[in-house]
């Protein structure tokens, strides 16, 4: 489960704050009492992950569905 | 859930009963897949077929003497098939299957007489791996050796023999039989049968004398000590009652010989009725195949024969529904299985979680089964099991429970007496989804009603709470229900007039104290509005699924469309076999794909547009591009018929935009009454078409966008793309994350895109990723915190 969603896309996308690039960061997620890390694109600096639409629409959502059946 | 209600509700699906020829024939042989692999030209998995039911089958295939033929149901469309005869064909031009006895044991068992129920125990007994003796006075077979040759071949007897031999059974001949040589033999043996349908053997001559009674179960001896058996005791004795004797005695000595209990569970080795349902209907008629060549089928004759054969099932509920279907080989009794291993599973994934929830409860199985089978009831207990065990998929159900919650709640909900009424006669309920879809129709009714109604017709503008109930959720439901019946009461427990066909069954199964009173029967007992104008064609008729038993309301939408002067033409599937749009127990919700299967079986045999008695069938069918009409578009039209028909259905925001709308507009026009405004920032958001359809399919609103954006106006948004100036920002509201894809122009948001999840970020700073509302709260503030 660690790399789940270990997919980097977030090409041409900028933290609006402090203007960086988003690089890949270590965060944990959680669903139904499940908890695990992930890689995901966000601004190290400011915190901000971004989970695109393909991602949040595709493998999340598998796996949303898979800890439901669970 | 408990395995016996399981056990109840598999008992109504009679799919896995044999067919009524097997159940007659006394070894059972499963001549229905044994036909089907003749027909094929599979001569020789047919015959590994008849070889597993019919012991000998190469000697004792001549001898049947077609008991099934009087149960054959092609008997009542033309002639019975001619299983003895094919039988006959399958074991002359089948190769033998090879045979892989057990080894041997130490057990010995002792045949006296040599009849043919002695040659098929030997058989059943020897491929056990038991020894077997037979004792005989004169040449093995009994009578058989004295049958004509086009009865039985006579290579065929000694070619049984043979095989009894290879098979550890010797066969020996004694001069007498005699009481004290027998009183020896028990003594030697395991067990000792007596074939007292060889001739040679009299039972006098072993020293009994007295009236002999065998049990039919276990053909043991009476008052033997379960070691002597015998073959059934008839005049006659007809060839198929000896052959299945055999087969029965071996089943018992092997029983005896192990240890086991000589009767236990063995009630399907009787010959009995069926309770296999079968339909007749639409089965065509066709003739026996005569045999050319003297009594047999040449191979092609044998096939056409075969291919005459029903292959008995009932399957009656099964090729409409998409879920009963979407599993090949299913059928009600094993999907109950499945269903009840779904919900005890205790480690591991629930994979049929999906399929309980695609049921549309729409209660079509029940209609078409002959035995009333109605996975509807099942799938509610199970629903109500995986809620309360807290396995209930969340996210399955989630928007209907808010979208009811909402219609609960301030936004939507009112109830008043007709103005100028201190009380009410009646209240008329027009239910959620109808002020959702069709506000100004209803709008129009109420007046119209209200003009023609004696005492006071007062409004309820609520959600009877069916979409709880679909969803399993007794606690939520009965939250509903209080809330309905207190207000109910306030207004003096009067009569709820109905319009919403799902609405009517929720009150009489759930509120039953209510009175209630169809719509459809009031408008049909009133003269017909000004108003109402037919559309010029034909309309297919729609009964709503929870209208199926409403014969009531079936006819009163008929009358009033026929005082209207609208042509209609009833579908195949109609009134008590209506088929469900598959909105129903909330399974498009919970399952799009299976959802769609549904509305579009509906319109598959339909070219005209329809008109149907319940809201969401008609948006469903317009959803498809189907035109569709709702009766109340006829009556109290705001549009011409064709344009109404043709109009696009309101999307998931404008449903709840309708909602509030209907409430707010009725209780200004009517009851003189101000609804405070809420508050909002107001922002310009622009959602092209597109953008609006990829919504409508992920069940984002409206007001879950405004919701990001206007979070985004306070807080700024998180990311930019500097190459196409777009901007992403994401709010969790309540149990689901939003995000938003937009370009910024002045003071306008463009949404390029809108998505969401249900995960939780947790170690991600930034806007609230906990939730910062409740459900209830926020579905309350119609989607606004």
């Amino acid at each position: 489960m660690g790399h789940a969603f270990a997919k980097f896309d977030a090409e041409g996308w900028n933290c609006k704050k402090c203007g960086r690039p988003l690089t890949p960061c270590s965060v944990n997620v959680e669903y139904m009492g499940s908890s695990f890390f992930v890689e995901l694109p966000g601004c190290q600096e400011c915190g901000f992950i971004l989970i695109d639409d393909e991602l949040a629409l595709g493998r999340m959502l598998e796996v949303e569905k898979l800890l439901e059946d669970k | 859930m408990e395995e016996l209600t399981l056990r109840k509700f598999e008992s109504y699906c009679t799919q896995e009963d044999p067919p009524a020829c097997q159940c007659r024939c006394p070894v059972h042989v499963e001549a229905g897949q044994m036909l089907a692999k003749l027909a094929s030209g599979a001569v020789d998995e047919a015959r590994k077929i008849l070889e597993r039911y019919l012991p000998l089958a190469s000697l004792t295939a001549f001898l049947c003497d077609g008991a099934c033929l009087e149960k054959c149901l092609r008997a009542n469309l033309d002639q019975s098939v001619n299983i003895p005869l094919l039988e006959r064909e399958i074991i002359v031009n089948g190769r033998a299957t090879r045979l892989y006895p057990l080894p041997p044991t130490s057990k010995r068992v002792a045949l006296i007489g040599a009849g043919l129920s002695a040659l098929t125990a030997a058989y059943e007994l020897a491929r056990r791996g038991h020894k077997v003796e037979i004792f005989h006075l004169s040449t093995p077979g009994g009578t058989l050796n004295s049958l004509a040759e086009d009865k039985l071949p006579p290579q065929a007897l000694v070619e049984a023999i043979d095989l009894l031999e290879s098979l550890n059974t010797d066969f020996n001949q004694v001069q007498s039989f005699e009481p004290q040589w027998f009183e020896k033999l028990k003594k030697e043996f395991g067990a000792i049968f007596l074939s007292l349908d060889d001739p040679d053997l009299l039972p006098q001559s072993l020293g009994l004398n007295g009236e002999l009674i065998v049990d039919p179960v276990s053909m043991a001896l009476k008052d033997s000590n379960d070691y002597l058996f015998a073959c059934e005791l008839t005049q006659s004795y007809p060839m198929s009652n000896l052959i299945s004797s055999g087969k029965k005695v071996a089943a018992s000595i092997d029983r005896i010989l192990q240890g086991a209990n000589l009767t236990a569970a063995r009630e399907n080795e009787a010959v009995r009725e069926s309770k296999l349902r079968v339909n007749l209907t639409g089965r065509k008629v066709i003739a026996p195949i005569v045999p050319s060549n003297s009594g047999v089928y040449t191979t092609q004759e044998a096939q056409a024969e075969a291919d005459r054969c029903l292959n008995c099932s009932c399957l009656a509920c099964v090729p409409p529904c998409p879920l009963l279907r979407s599993r090949k080989g299913f059928y009600p009794k094993k999907w109950t299985r499945e269903f009840y291993n779904n919900i005890i599973t205790a480690f591991g994934i629930r994979h049929s979680n999906i399929n309980i929830n695609s049921c549309s409860l729409c209660g079509l199985c029940s209609s078409l089964c002959p035995n009333g089978f109605n996975m509807s009831e099942f799938i509610d207990l199970a629903k109500l099991d995986m809620v309360v065990t807290n396995h209930m998929p969340v996210s399955a159900h989630e928007f209907a429970l808010e979208d009811q919650l909402f219609s609960n709640s301030k936004p939507a909900y009112f109830l008043r007496p007709q103005k100028g009424f201190k009380s009410s006669a009646a209240l008329f309920f027009p239910g959620c989804q109808l002020t959702a879809s069709l506000p100004k129709a209803v709008r129009d009714l109420y007046k119209y009603l209200a003009a023609n109604f004696e005492g006071g017709l007062g409004l309820w503008s609520a959600c009877c709470g069916a979409p709880g109930r679909w969803s399993g959720r007794r606690k939520f439901t009965d939250s509903t229900i209080s809330l309905l019946r207190t207000d109910w009461e306030a207004a003096g427990k009067p009569e709820v007039v109905l319009a919403c066909p799902s609405c009517r069954r929720f009150f009489l199964s759930e509120i039953p104290f209510i009175p209630i009173r169809s719509l459809w029967s009031l408008i049909n007992s009133l003269p017909l509005p000004s108003s109402a104008q037919p559309f010029s064609g034909e309309l297919s008729i729609h009964d709503p699924c929870a209208a199926r038993l409403d014969t009531e309301g079936q006819e009163a939408v008929r009358a009033i469309l026929s005082k209207l002067g609208q042509k209609i033409i009833e579908p195949t599937f109609t009134k008590t076999t209506t088929l469900c749009c598959g909105y129903g127990g909330l399974a498009s919700l919970a399952n799009p794909v299976i959802g769609q299967q549904f509305v579009l079986e509906r319109l598959q045999s339909t070219t005209e547009p329809i008109v149907g008695w319940c809201a969401v069938c008609r948006d469903r069918f317009k959803e498809q591009q189907h035109p569709a009409l709702h009766p109340l578009e006829l009556l109290f039209p705001q549009l011409s018929p064709k344009e109404a028909m043709e109009q696009k259905p309101p999307t998931i925001s404008d449903r709840r935009y309708n909602r509030a709308a209907f409430a707010k507009e009725m209780l200004k026009d009517i009851w003189e009454e101000e609804i405070e405004e809420e508050k909002t920032m107001n922002l310009k958001i622009e959602i092209s078409d597109k953008v609006m359809d990829d919504m409508e399919r992920r069940r984002i609103l409206i007001s879950d966008v405004t919701a990001v954006l206007e979070y985004t106006e306070v807080n700024g948004p998180m990311f930019l793309n500097p190459e196409s100036g777009r901007q992403i920002a994401c709010f969790r509201p309540r149990q689901v994350t939003f995000w938003v894809e937009y370009e910024k122009k002045d003071d306008l948001y463009i949404v390029t895109k809108a998505w969401s999840h249900r995960m939780i970020l947790k170690s991600a700073p930034g806007p609230s990723l906990d939730s910062p509302a409740t459900l209830e709260g926020y579905a309350r503030s119609g989607g606004r915190v």
